[in-house]
């Protein structure tokens, strides 16, 4: 009854060995490299790609041993215990996904709803700044409270200090993370690293997609504001932060963003974001058609 | 949906008003003997109710006809909203409705700055809000200038 070119058995072994691969070393190279730089968008593709195909393989390789269980020849005690753990294994890494996106979603909503009545009641608008928020503060600070109802909102110190270019490149890039829809990328692996927190390089990819995405919104602004305008705004507006718990945030600094805007924009890389996005294409397709094909067909034709 | 959103606007709008106006109200919180200050106390947790005058449904109404063209039925809308959201507490007066605010102007403005100023969620990540510049960076100044230089060698 072999469908495939891989004998059936090997399934649980080769998905496994995938998810360990996909969870470890892989997301440990792809931090490290210095390429996802230069086609962002491409690059949180690829992350993307690499984590459900990891998530997929887990998932895969305890449903394959837990099915083989129902479908084997040599049933011992040995061997329904092994295939029973399996089983379990798989419920438990999904249940723990489920349960993470469901409470971090509804924590964050909770947040946000609460933050966006606080701006409401607590800001106002001024036309230096059309379309955001203002509050009153001495510090600097601009950022957007993400949802289906979004709010940019910048504090009146960094309205005073950025000349209007500049301000204008700010809201550009906060009006892109909004727009976009930035937040539910990142949710997404911050969900995978509340689930996960101890395993593979679930850290790893939570701050690579918040670089990356940081990284999306400055392009957004550069083509509409020009990269001088943002670089001068990164400055001012960096200058005056204050390190609070001070986190090793990756990619994210506003160094690497200003050195990136002095290199070439993303659009002159069009042929390798191209290679990029069949890999991670592939990454998903491959193991799904050559691996779990033949156990699919293998499961259905005992039934 | 354009006029929804239009009318949402001006209700919010609306609620900052109503709420300056009511926070204007007598303020007679400081040297109060119970009323511990605000500066001490987390963020989130309910201030200390203010020692402050409740206004009727005609004052609110009387004091926001000065600046626009609204009705009666508004500000009662307005107010109920309010104390939906929990930002007003509606006192029982007779027959009719008095309205406080149920925190302080300092508390609210406490943890709006607390979660604005990113002391909230650097430890999950998960973050609220999106910033433009991460408060977690800690680069240096003249690093940032001289990046900043190259790319202005580089527009011009």
């Amino acid at each position: 009854m072999l469908s495939g070119p891989l004998p059936v058995t090997a399934t649980p072994l080769i998905l496994t060995t995938m998810a360990l691969a996909l969870a470890g070393p892989a997301p440990a190279w792809l931090a490290r490299a210095k390429w996802p730089r230069r086609v962002p968008r491409a690059a949180l593709v690829l992350w993307q790609a690499l984590t459900l195909a990891a998530v997929l393989s887990a998932l895969g390789a305890g449903a394959s041993v837990a099915t083989l269980a129902v479908h084997g020849d040599q049933l011992n005690l040995g061997m329904v215990l092994l295939h029973a753990a399996a089983f379990v294994f798989t419920l438990t890494v999904l249940a723990r996904l489920l349960w993470a996106a469901h409470t971090l979603g509804t924590s964050l909503r909770a947040r946000r709803r609460r933050h966006r009545q606080l701006v409401d009641l607590l800001s106002h608008i001024d036309q230096r700044a059309p379309g955001a928020r203002i509050l009153d503060a001495r510090e600097t600070f601009a950022y957007c409270l993400p949802g289906l109802s979004s709010r940019l909102v910048i504090s009146s110190s960094a309205v005073d200090v950025l000349a209007d270019d500049e301000l204008r490149a700010v809201l550009e890039h906060e009006r892109a993370h909004a727009r976009a829809r930035h937040d539910l990328v990142v949710e997404g692996f911050a969900a995978l690293h509340s689930a996960f927190p101890w395993f593979g390089r679930s850290r790893a990819a939570l701050d690579a997609a918040s670089g990356l995405v940081e990284m999306l919104a400055d392009d957004a602004a550069r083509r509409r504001t020009g990269a001088l305008p943002l670089g001068r705004a990164l400055v001012r507006l960096a200058d005056a932060t204050v390190p609070a718990g001070t986190l090793g945030s990756s990619g994210t600094s506003p160094l690497v963003r200003i050195q990136r805007l002095a290199e070439p924009a993303p659009t002159t890389h069009r042929g390798f974001a191209a290679a990029v996005y069949v890999a991670s294409m592939a990454l998903i397709m491959v193991p799904t058609l050559t691996v779990a094909t033949p156990w699919l067909a293998y499961v259905s034709a005992g039934i | 949906m354009g006029v929804a959103q239009g009318r949402r606007a001006h209700l919010g709008e609306l609620e900052r008003a109503v709420m300056d106006y009511l926070w204007s109200l007598a303020p007679t919180n400081t040297n109060h003997p119970t009323a511990p200050t605000n500066s001490g106390a987390p963020p989130g947790e309910p201030a200390p109710t203010p020692p402050q005058r409740a206004a009727t449904v005609r004052e609110v109404h009387d004091a926001l006809a000065q600046a626009r063209d609204i009705a009666y039925t508004t500000v009662m809308t307005v107010l109920d909203r309010l104390a939906k959201k929990g930002a007003v507490e509606q006192i029982r007066d007779g027959r009719a409705y008095l309205y406080r605010p149920a925190v302080t102007l300092d508390a609210l403005t406490a943890e709006l700055m607390h979660d604005a100023l990113g002391t909230v969620d650097a430890e999950s990540r998960a973050s609220a809000l999106v910033r433009f510049v991460d408060t977690a960076s800690a680069d240096d100044a003249a690093a940032l200038r001289a990046a900043l230089a190259k790319l202005e060698r580089r527009e011009y």
